[in-house]
C-alpha cells in the first residue's frame, strides 16, 4: 500500500518535472520601469511574431546562476539583459552563446555594440545632476563637480572606483579619448584619487541607484553622479534637477542568450527585434536611456533627443572601458576601499 | 497492527531512526554549506588545476617551462582558459588579457621562453612567472594572505607588510558589535522589566510594539531610519522648528545613523530572552528584601539585577552575534567607515566575482565567533558555581 503510494508520487513528480522541461521562453531582466519599458518595445513584439509565449523573471547581476545552469545543462533562461563586464568575462568563460553577426546584421549599430556573444541595446549616461535650486550659477562639468570652493556642499557618489576614476582625471584635464591610457599607470591612479582627495569631506555613498534622485530632490546633497534616466524621470515628475550632458560616460547594457537554450532557432529574431531602430525608439520614449542604433533617432522628437545619451550629447562623452575594467578592478577596488574607509 | 508497534525493542527503535532523520539532514544541511565555504577558501580553482605540467617543470629550464605552460594552456578548453586567466588576474592586474591573449594563440607560438617574448614581450617580465610560479598548486593560501595582510617574501617565506585593510576593517566589525551591543542592552532592559512587571495592558502594549516591530521586514525598519534621520527628515525639522539648533545634524552615513538602525533591528533579540528570564522571578523577593530594610536600589541590585543575568547574557550574545553579520543596515545608514566585513564579503561575489576571497573573509568570520563563543562559554563556567562546592 505505502509502496504503491511512493510509487504514484514519483511518477506524479516525473510528470511534473517533464512538462517543466517544455517550458516557455524566458526572459530575464533588471525589473522596474525598466524591463516595463523593454516589454513594451520588444517581448511582445517578437513574442507575437514568433508565435511564442514567454514568462520573465529578474536577473541581479552575478555569474553564478548562468554558470549552475550551463554547468547543470539546466537551462531556465533563454535571453537576458548583462552589464558589459560581466557579459565579457561569461562569454570568455563559454556560459554564452556566441553570435553570427553577418546574420543578424550591424547596420547603424553603435560602435562596440555588435560583440562576440552580446548585443548592445540600452545606452547609459553615466554623469552627474545637480539641484537646480542650489546654485545661481549651474555647474558645467567635471571640473565644477570637483571644485569645493565655487560649488560648496555635499556631493553624492557611488562607493566604488569604476566611472569615479574615470570622472575624476577628466575634472583634471584629461582629454576623454585617453582616460583609459592614463588610468593604466600608477601615477594615472594617483592623479585620480588627488581629485577626490579634494572633495572626500563633503561625499555621502550611494548604493542604489535611486538614492542620488531622492537625495537630491531633497537637497540632501547639491550634486550626485547617477544615470540619467532616473534623472531625467524625476525632472518629469517635477523635480529640480538636471544632468550634467558634458563629459559623461557612456556604458552599454547587452542582450544575451545562455548557451544551451532550448530555443537557440530564435536568437536572430529576438535580436533583430532588439536591434530594430523603432522598437529601441519605443523603449527610449518611455525609459531615457539611449539606442543603440543611430537610426532610432529618426523616430524620436528633438525634445527627447536632448534627454539621451544619444546624437549631439554624447559627441564629447567618453566610453566606458569594460575591459579596462576587468583587467583592474580587483587591484582599484581595493585601492578605493582603503581610501574610502580613512 | 497494534500489537507489532507495543513489541519493545523494534518499534522503538524505528520510531528513534525517524526521529534521528530530520536531525541528521539538518546537521548536514548545515555543515555542508559551511564546509563548501571553507574548502573554496583555500581551493585554487581552475588555476590550481589545469597547470599540472608547469607545476612540475624545472623552475631553473625557463625553456622547459615555458614549453610546459604552453602544453597546459593547450589542454585547456577556452573556458577554462578564461577561468585560469580571471583568476590570475586576482593576483595581478593585467594578467588575464595577457594569458588569454596567449592560450588563445598557443598553437601557433614557439615553445620557448624567447618564442613567447616574442609573441608578447610582457612574458619577459618575472613578476608574471612569479605569480604563476606561487598560484599553480591546487590547495592555496592566496586569499587568507590577503585577507590577514601577510605576503609571500621573494623567498616564499610568510612576512607581514602587505595590505592589512581586512583586519582593520574586521575590528571595526567588533568595535560596532561592541556598540550595538551595549546601546541594545541598556535599551532593552528597562522594556523587558515593563512587559515583565508593569500591569498587565501596559505589558501587553508594550510586548505588541515590540513584537510588530520584530515581524516588519529589515529593509523597510531601515529605510524608515533614513527618512527620519536625513538632512531634511523629520528629526532635524523639528529640531530647526524648535530652535535647538540652526544647522541640520549629520544624524545618518554615519556611525550614529548605523548604531541607531542596527539597535532598532536588533532590540527584539534582547527583550524577549530578557523578558523570560524576567517573568521568572518571584515579586515576594524584591519585598522581602525590602522589608527586611535594604533600599529600592540596594533590593534591585542584589536581589533583582543579579537574577537577570542569565537573560541579559543571552540576550547580549544573541545581538553580539547578529551584529557581526550585519550588511543591509550599515550599507543603507552608515558611512563609508562604518561598513562591516560582510559588506566586503558581498561585494567580492557579486562585484569582484572573486569567492575565494569572499570564503576566506567568511572563515575568519566565522572563525571569530567560534572564538568568542568559546571565551564567552569559559567565562560562564569560571564564574557559575560548581557542583559539589556550596
Amino acid at each position: 500500500m505505502r509502496a504503491t503510494k511512493v510509487a504514484t508520487l514519483c511518477a506524479v513528480m516525473t510528470l511534473v518535472s517533464g512538462a517543466a522541461a517544455a517550458r516557455d521562453l524566458t526572459i530575464a531582466g533588471w525589473g522596474g520601469n525598466y524591463q516595463d519599458a523593454q516589454r513594451a518595445a520588444y517581448f511582445e513584439t517578437f513574442a507575437k511574431k514568433a508565435g511564442l509565449g514567454f514568462v520573465e523573471t529578474t536577473y541581479l547581476g552575478g555569474l553564478a546562476e548562468i554558470k549552475a545552469m550551463v554547468e547543470t545543462g539546466n537551462v531556465t533562461w533563454d535571453f537576458l539583459i548583462m552589464g558589459g563586464a560581466e557579459l565579457q568575462l561569461a562569454c570568455d568563460e563559454g556560459m554564452l552563446e556566441e553570435l553570427d553577426w553577418k546574420v543578424i546584421g550591424k547596420d547603424n549599430l553603435l560602435p562596440g555594440a555588435a560583440m562576440t556573444c552580446g548585443v548592445g541595446n540600452v545606452v547609459i549616461g553615466n554623469g552627474y545632476a545637480y539641484n537646480t535650486k542650489a546654485f545661481p550659477e549651474p555647474p558645467q562639468d567635471w571640473k565644477d563637480f570637483f571644485d569645493p570652493e565655487k560649488f560648496p556642499g555635499k556631493r553624492g557618489a557611488r562607493n566604488s572606483p569604476g566611472m569615479n576614476l574615470e570622472y575624476a582625471l577628466m575634472a583634471d584635464g584629461v582629454p576623454p579619448d585617453q582616460i583609459y591610457e592614463v588610468l593604466a599607470t600608477p601615477e594615472g591612479v594617483d592623479r585620480a584619487f588627488r581629485q577626490w582627495d579634494k572633495i572626500k569631506p563633503l561625499l555621502q555613498f550611494w548604493e542604489s541607484g535611486a538614492q542620488p534622485v531622492e537625495w537630491l530632490a531633497s537637497n540632501n546633497v547639491v550634486m550626485s553622479t547617477g544615470y540619467n534616466g532616473r534623472i531625467v524621470m524625476a525632472k518629469h515628475e517635477g523635480k529640480p534637477l538636471e544632468f550634467v550632458w558634458k563629459n559623461h560616460l557612456v556604458n552599454m547594457d547587452a542582450w544575451a542568450m545562455v548557451k544551451g537554450s532550448p530555443y537557440k532557432d530564435h536568437i536572430t529574431d529576438f535580436f533583430k527585434t532588439v536591434n530594430d531602430p523603432k522598437n529601441q525608439a519605443k523603449f527610449s520614449s518611455l525609459m531615457p536611456y539611449g539606442p543603440s542604433n543611430a537610426a532610432a533617432a529618426e523616430f524620436l522628437t528633438p525634445e527627447m533627443m536632448a534627454e539621451l545619451p544619444a546624437g549631439d550629447n554624447i559627441k564629447d562623452a567618453a566610453f566606458y572601458s569594460d575591459a579596462f575594467w576587468i583587467d583592474h578592478l580587483d587591484e582599484l577596488n581595493e585601492r578605493w576601499s582603503r581610501w574610502s574607509t580613512q | 497492527m497494534s500489537a507489532a508497534s507495543r513489541k519493545p525493542g523494534g518499534g522503538r527503535l524505528v520510531a528513534l531512526i525517524l526521529l534521528a532523520v530530520p536531525l541528521s539532514i539538518y546537521i548536514l544541511l548545515y555543515l555542508m554549506p559551511i564546509g563548501s565555504v571553507m574548502s573554496l577558501s583555500v581551493d585554487n580553482g581552475e588555476l590550481g588545476r589545469r597547470l599540472s605540467h608547469f607545476r612540475v617543470a624545472d623552475p631553473q629550464d625557463r625553456d622547459a617551462r615555458t614549453s610546459q605552460l604552453i602544453a597546459d594552456m593547450q589542454a585547456m578548453t577556452s573556458g577554462q582558459q578564461a577561468e585560469v586567466a580571471r583568476e590570475l588576474n586576482q593576483e595581478l592586474s593585467g594578467f588575464r588579457t595577457l594569458f588569454l591573449k596567449t592560450a588563445r594563440e598557443a598553437d601557433r607560438i614557439e615553445p620557448t621562453l624567447a618564442g613567447l617574448v616574442a609573441f608578447d614581450a610582457r612574458w619577459g617580465d618575472e613578476k608574471y612567472w612569479a605569480v604563476l610560479d606561487r598560484n599553480s598548486d591546487p590547495v592555496t593560501w592566496r586569499h587568507f594572505l590577503r585577507a590577514t595582510g601577510l605576503i609571500l617574501d621573494d623567498g616564499g617565506k610568510v612576512v607581514t607588510g602587505g595590505d592589512d585593510i581586512y583586519l582593520q576593517i574586521v575590528w571595526r566589525t567588533l568595535v560596532i558589535a561592541v556598540q550595538v551591543t551595549l546601546v541594545t542592552l541598556l535599551m532593552s532592559y528597562p522594556l523587558a522589566y515593563a512587559i515583565a512587571n508593569a500591569s498587565r495592558r501596559l505589558a501587553a502594549f508594550v510586548l505588541v510594539a515590540v513584537l510588530l516591530s520584530f515581524w516588519t521586514s529589515v529593509l523597510v525598519r531601515t529605510t524608515a531610519w533614513v527618512i527620519l534621520l536625513q538632512t531634511t527628515g523629520l528629526v532635524n525639522t523639528f529640531l530647526l522648528w524648535t530652535g535647538l539648533i540652526a544647522e541640520p545634524l549629520q544624524l545618518i552615513f554615519n556611525r550614529f545613523g548605523a548604531i541607531v538602525a542596527m539597535t532598532h533591528v536588533l532590540l527584539p533579540f534582547a527583550i524577549i530572552p530578557m523578558m523570560n528570564v524576567m517573568r521568572t522571578i518571584p515579586k515576594s523577593q524584591v519585598n522581602a528584601s525590602r522589608s527586611l530594610g535594604a533600599g529600592p536600589i540596594e533590593s534591585f541590585l542584589r536581589v533583582y539585577f543579579p537574577q537577570t543575568l542569565r537573560g541579559v547574557g543571552v540576550g547580549g550574545g544573541t545581538v553580539f552575534i547578529l551584529t557581526l553579520g550585519f550588511y543591509i543596515t550599515p550599507a543603507l545608514t552608515g558611512g563609508p567607515q562604518d561598513q562591516m566585513l560582510s559588506f566586503y564579503i558581498a561585494d567580492f561575489v557579486k562585484r569582484a566575482l572573486n569567492w575565494g576571497m569572499a570564503s576566506a573573509l567568511s572563515v575568519l568570520l566565522l572563525a571569530i565567533v567560534l572564538v568568542l563563543v568559546a571565551v564567552f562559554g569559559l567565562v560562564r563556567w569560571f564564574f557559575s558555581p560548581k557542583e559539589g562546592v556550596a
